[in-house]
């Protein structure tokens, strides 16, 4: 059996799994969606009632009926490095690869589908309030008059992008931001925008999930009630990462949050409160877990590994009971 | 006019640092000069900020 990477050439994470698997006499191919065309290549048969296909990268050639299982990691848009890319070959060789794939058998860290769709914050916001997790007021809009009155509620806001995504015409970054006092908030009216209360922090949280396995991290800010230490990404501080303790109430509702939305793996970023209190905040569902590592020596890299490496089926929901009709 | 949140965009801060390994095809590990496995490498990660969560990635907007 062999574990299946898909991932660009650069991801050194990605590399701290391959160690591990390596060690473990797991194969593994790694294989970037962006050089199908070029260096990778695919190719399947359906016939008599079967199918048959194979992957090819890196001169390695894997029977797709050989996969235990998929991380998909860091991976380039399908066929991006073509000779003649195109939105037309993107779409052909994405179809052809994630479609085959699909149709393996293999786990899925994370199953694509479930990947797409926790992906957007306002589901994740609803599904961690239905899981029992604490979630800070937050107010999604492009009414000027609604942010108004949410502002004469709650007066100390941060704002953040919806999507997570920067505009890149020209390079910019949009950190999770604190609106000033008295703020004009016409502007709401010319996009989406997410409004939430601040949570007065004393540190940060950082839950990396590997299937039913729990690894947190607490990272402490160093000036709490600082209005300007918001953003722990952009935040200058030099103190580390340290593990700490999982309370039940959120290692449950964490758990619930996986089952529902079906993911293998999750990165669960919250925000403890001067009371100790986890407010959640997001759950990025391929997010980074290096500096983590790095910093706390937790073993997240060997976890995964033995996740992608494990025979039989550790799904992230039971599969429905479906009644078979003939067609 | 520009949308709300982006009152509060910053200058995207581009890396020009190189990163000191390359791509082994064999191995499919990224891998130093010396040959060293950069991924065993845990300072050198640490100082390079490879594996950090990163706000303003261009192709990665979850972190």
């Amino acid at each position: 059996m062999t574990v299946l990477i898909l991932t660009c050439e650069e991801d050194v994470t990605a590399d701290m799994v391959v160690v591990h698997l390596n060690a473990s006499g797991m194969p593994v191919v790694r294989l970037d969606p962006a050089d199908l065309t070029v260096s990778a290549g695919l190719s399947g048969e359906f016939a008599h009632g079967s199918f048959r296909g194979h992957l090819a990268a890196g001169g390695r050639l894997v029977n797709l009926a050989a996969l235990r299982s998929v991380w998909v990691r860091r991976p380039g848009g399908a066929a991006s490095g073509a000779v003649h890319p195109s939105p037309w070959l993107a779409e052909e060789s994405s179809q052809a690869l994630y479609g085959m794939l699909r149709g393996s058998g293999a786990r899925w860290m994370n199953d694509p589908d479930a990947a797409h769709r926790a992906r957007h914050k306002p589901w994740q916001l609803r599904l961690a309030q239905r899981c029992g997790l604490p979630v800070p007021p937050t107010l999604i809009t492009t009414f000027p008059g609604a942010a108004r009155e949410f502002a004469g509620r709650y007066p100390d806001l941060v704002v953040k992008p919806v999507s997570g995504a920067h505009p890149q015409d020209p390079p910019r970054a949009v950190p999770t931001s604190r609106v000033p006092p008295g703020a004009d908030f016409s502007a709401v009216a010319h996009g989406p925008t997410l409004l939430q209360r601040r949570v007065v922090k004393r540190a940060d949280i950082r839950l990396t999930a590997v299937g039913k396995r729990l690894l947190a991290a607490r990272k402490a800010v160093l000036s709490p009630g600082d209005p300007e230490e918001v953003d722990v990404r952009f935040a200058a501080s030099r103190e580390p990462w340290r593990r700490t303790a999982v309370p039940r109430y959120v290692a449950d509702g964490v758990r619930a949050y996986l089952r529902e939305a079906r993911l293998a793996y999750g990165a669960f970023d919250f925000a403890e409160d001067g009371e100790g209190t986890w407010w959640f905040l997001e759950c990025n569902q391929s997010g980074q877990f290096g500096f983590v590592e790095v910093d706390t020596g937790q073993p997240i890299a060997r976890s995964i590994a033995e996740w992608l490496s494990r025979p039989g089926a550790e799904q992230p929901v039971a599969a429905p009971r479906t009644r078979t009709t003939a067609c | 006019m520009q949308p709300f949140a982006l009152n509060y965009a910053r200058p995207a801060v581009e890396s020009d640092a190189t990163t000191p390994y390359v791509y082994d095809c064999g191995l499919q590990l990224n891998v130093l000069r010396d040959g060293r496995v950069a991924a065993r490498d845990h300072s050198l990660l640490r100082e390079l900020g490879t594996t950090v969560s990163t706000a303003g990635s261009k192709t990665h907007f979850d972190d």
